[in-house]
Order: C-alpha cells, then sequence, then structure tokens
C-alpha cells in the first residue's frame, strides 16, 4: 500500500519535473532570441532542477508565512513577502500584484453591471455593500 | 529595548575576545574606548596592511530594473560565491548551525551539475522525463507551436 503510494509519488513528481523542464526549455529559447545566446541541454537540465527545488522552498516558506497571519489560505501579500529581500524584485512583484487586483476588479465590476442590468436598479443601499465589497477584495 | 543592547553586545566579536574582562557596564551601541583601540590595532584594515576591503557581491538582475545602486570599488575585495563551486556537491562540516534545506538543494544542484559535466549532446535528465511530460501541464505559445514541433 505504502509502497503504489510511493510509486505513484514518484510518478507525479517525475512527470511535475518534465512540465517544469519544458517550461524552462521554453523560456530559455526566449533569452536565447533576445541575447543571441545557445543554452547546452545540460544546462537547461540545472536551471529546471533548480527550479523545481526552489519550488519547494517557495512552497514551505508560504505556508509559513500564511500561517504567521493566522491563515490557512495563501494570497498575494504572502507572495510579496517571498521577494521582501530584493527592493527592485518586491517592486516588480508588487506592480504585477497590483495590475491582477485591478483587472479582477474590472471583472467584478464588469459582472454586477449585467447582473444588476438583468435584474434592474438596484436600491441605494445595495450599490454601498457593492462599492465595500469591492474595496476589501482590493485590499487582499 | 535594553535586552536588544545587550543581545547586540553578545553577538559583537569583543565579547569572546576581551572574555575575562567583559563587563556590560556601558549601555552604549558604540564601541567603548578600550574597544575600540582593541578593534583599531587587531582587525581594522588600514592602507599599510596591503590587502583589500572584503565586500560581498551585490543583488543584480539581468531582467529586472535594478533600484539598488552598485558602488564601484577597485579597491575592494569582492567575496566570490562561485569560486570554489567544485567543492561544492557535498556538506561542508558545520558547527553550531546545521545545513538548511535549501542549502541541501544547492548541493544536490551542484553534484548533478557535476555529473552532467561529461555528458555530450544529449541529456540524460531531459531523456528522462521526456516519457513523463503531459502536454496540459504546459503552455505552449500559439505563435512558438510549430517551431518547436520541428526542433524536437
Amino acid at each position: 500500500m505504502a509502497a503504489a503510494g510511493d510509486g505513484e509519488r514518484l510518478l507525479l513528481t517525475q512527470r511535475l519535473k518534465a512540465a517544469v523542464h519544458y517550461t524552462v526549455g521554453c523560456l530559455c529559447q526566449e533569452v536565447e532570441e533576445d541575447k543571441d545566446i545557445g543554452f547546452s541541454k545540460q544546462s537547461i537540465a540545472a536551471i529546471s532542477e533548480i527550479t523545481f527545488r526552489q519550488c519547494e522552498t517557495f512552497a514551505r516558506d508560504l505556508e509559513m508565512f500564511a500561517r504567521h497571519a493566522k491563515r490557512s489560505t495563501i494570497n498575494t501579500e504572502d507572495v510579496k513577502l517571498l521577494a521582501r529581500r530584493s527592493s527592485s524584485l518586491l517592486k516588480y512583484i508588487t506592480q504585477k500584484s497590483d495590475e491582477l487586483a485591478s483587472s479582477n476588479l474590472e471583472q467584478k465590476e464588469k459582472k454586477k453591471k449585467k447582473s444588476s442590468a438583468a435584474k434592474g436598479e438596484r436600491t441605494p443601499g445595495e450599490k454601498e455593500a457593492a462599492v465595500t465589497e469591492n474595496e476589501d477584495s482590493n485590499m487582499s | 529595548e535594553r535586552r536588544c543592547s545587550s543581545l547586540q553586545h553578545k553577538s559583537a566579536p569583543f565579547s569572546c575576545v576581551t572574555g575575562q574582562k567583559q563587563t556590560f557596564s556601558h549601555e552604549n551601541w558604540f564601541l567603548s574606548p578600550e574597544e575600540y583601540e582593541t578593534w583599531d590595532r587587531l582587525y581594522r584594515i588600514k592602507e599599510s596592511d596591503g590587502i583589500k576591503e572584503p565586500v560581498l557581491p551585490r543583488t543584480q538582475f539581468e531582467t529586472l530594473e535594478n533600484l539598488e545602486e552598485i558602488p564601484q570599488e577597485g579597491a575592494a575585495r569582492e567575496l566570490s560565491l562561485c569560486e570554489w563551486s567544485l567543492w561544492q556537491s557535498r556538506p561542508f562540516p558545520t558547527a553550531l548551525v546545521g545545513h538548511s534545506e535549501p542549502c541541501h538543494h544547492f548541493i544536490s544542484a551542484m553534484e548533478m551539475m557535476e555529473h552532467m559535466r561529461q555528458e555530450q549532446g544529449d541529456c540524460s535528465y531531459g531523456r528522462e522525463l521526456q516519457p513523463h511530460l503531459c502536454v496540459e501541464d504546459v503552455n505552449i505559445p500559439r505563435n512558438k507551436r510549430h517551431l518547436r514541433m520541428a526542433k524536437s
């Protein structure tokens, strides 16, 4: 039973590693075209193995950060904490996170408009509730 | 705050060196005149020493805008983290602090690279993983799709 579980786990690991390896290959190809250099297959393999292992470190840290904030769900604030050591990296990640938050907000707004158009006009109280809800989601 | 400053003292190198006559009487963060004298005589790097001041390399990102300014110090000796890479495929001895998980990952990665060093052309890592690749796991850019198919 345990052996079968281990085997399954190994297969899942291999599958994930293969996906990371392929994706790293694609990203390296972009860099190749951009910088006019070449990566050996071995260097791509090394980068993907490092990436795979880094994910383990990230996952563990994210879990701890969330737990530190008494949450069981990892959110964008935890991801920002991963980048805390470098202000350049932190700025980049924060920017991406803000972009994501605002596009999420836009989509929600669109959905709301659609649904409110279907239901007819909202009462002022309902409108206010919708605004505070949006502000909350913007905060997280 | 008091506890904080006493910690500062304990972690300073002088607490070990001047062990016997160490008193935590001064409440300052700064060195006392005696401590300053010891530092100046034994540890401070001066021009007459003929050695360069050691500095740690600064983080720089190839793909991001760099916010930290990198001072160009020719007179300093930048401490290298890759000069002894051949030694890094096994764990170095420890004293009080064990190796962390990320450290072990690093060692394994160095070991893996050591193994692949002899390989020419085809890569054993890729060959081993190839059969496990599921297309639904990866994102194939539309414009690259035919290109990658032709390559592989």
